[in-house]
């Protein structure tokens, strides 16, 4: 038995710096597999999350969207606006691409929301280029 | 895994008929599209992979870029449609221009990588296409 589950999705946008680079390699190995990525530059990523679930009978609603909103303010983006994210400890040994940024806000977001209420982050670096993750 | 997708754009004309009818029945089955016109179109490319644990990376993006741009969009940036050699036989409608498109990336990326591939053809009418199965 199936339960009536339906999609909501909010977007949320934030502005951060970033280069890649791998500590242990030197100058010239980042620089050949990175290019002009090792340069520190910046973007306005938005943010896509999205939750599942049944659609409460009371309210309508699968989730209140002012409690995502505090919640992805308050854990991710007060945590990556207008910061550097090679300076957030979570990007310690983990190179911050757009695959790893959906990865990061996925682990801060799945134990607030609850795995199975959380279906997918979509994480756009610009309007070209996005990435999706859904845990696993 | 990831899943990562990559927006790419180009503008051409086309015209829909199936050249198996008559000038009367494509005309009353393609309506307004049997008239030659065009469309800024968008093409989303779904890769997935794993992210590498020392890059960070899961598509080198470069590559994709330069096999997309290279078997794709500078094949039809600019052009008729009816006219691209790799579109021979298509009949140029958003779906058959994704199915079109998957045959000829999946072949061209790492084995398996393709997940999707989607022709925006106006702010109205997106078409996606995952391979045929599913």
């Amino acid at each position: 038995m199936s339960a009536d589950l339906a999609y909501s999705t909010r977007r949320f946008t934030f502005a951060a710096a970033h280069r890649y680079s791998v500590e242990e390699w030197s100058p010239e190995e980042n620089e050949r597999v990175f290019g002009r990525l090792t340069v520190a530059h910046g973007h306005n990523y938005m943010l896509d999350v999205t939750i599942r679930g049944p659609i409460d009978p009371q309210t309508g609603m699968v989730i209140d969207l002012g409690e995502l909103k505090r919640i992805v303010g308050e854990t991710v983006v007060e945590r990556f606006d207008h910061a550097d994210l090679n300076a957030d400890a979570l990007f310690r040994g983990r190179v911050p691409t757009t695959e790893n940024l959906a990865i990061v806000v996925w682990e801060l977001l799945a134990p607030k929301l609850g795995a199975d209420r959380l279906w997918q982050v979509r994480v756009w670096e610009d309007p070209t280029l996005y990435v999706d993750y859904r845990g696993a | 895994m990831v899943a990562l997708t990559r927006v790419y754009h180009f503008s051409a004309a086309h015209q829909l008929a199936n050249p198996a009818l008559s000038p009367e029945r494509n005309a009353a089955l393609y309506g307004d599209c049997h008239r030659r016109h065009g469309h800024n179109y968008y093409l989303e490319v779904t890769v997935a992979g794993r992210p590498d644990p020392v890059t960070g990376m899961a598509v080198d993006l470069g590559r994709l870029d330069d096999t997309v741009n290279g078997a794709v969009v500078a094949q039809v940036d600019h052009r008729s449609l009816e006219e691209v050699p790799a579109l021979r036989g298509v009949i140029t409608t958003g779906e058959s221009l994704a199915r079109a498109f998957w045959r000829i990336l999946a072949p061209a990326l790492p084995t398996g990588a393709l997940r999707r591939v989607a022709v925006v053809e106006t702010a109205k009418n997106r078409f996606e296409y995952e391979g045929g199965v599913g």
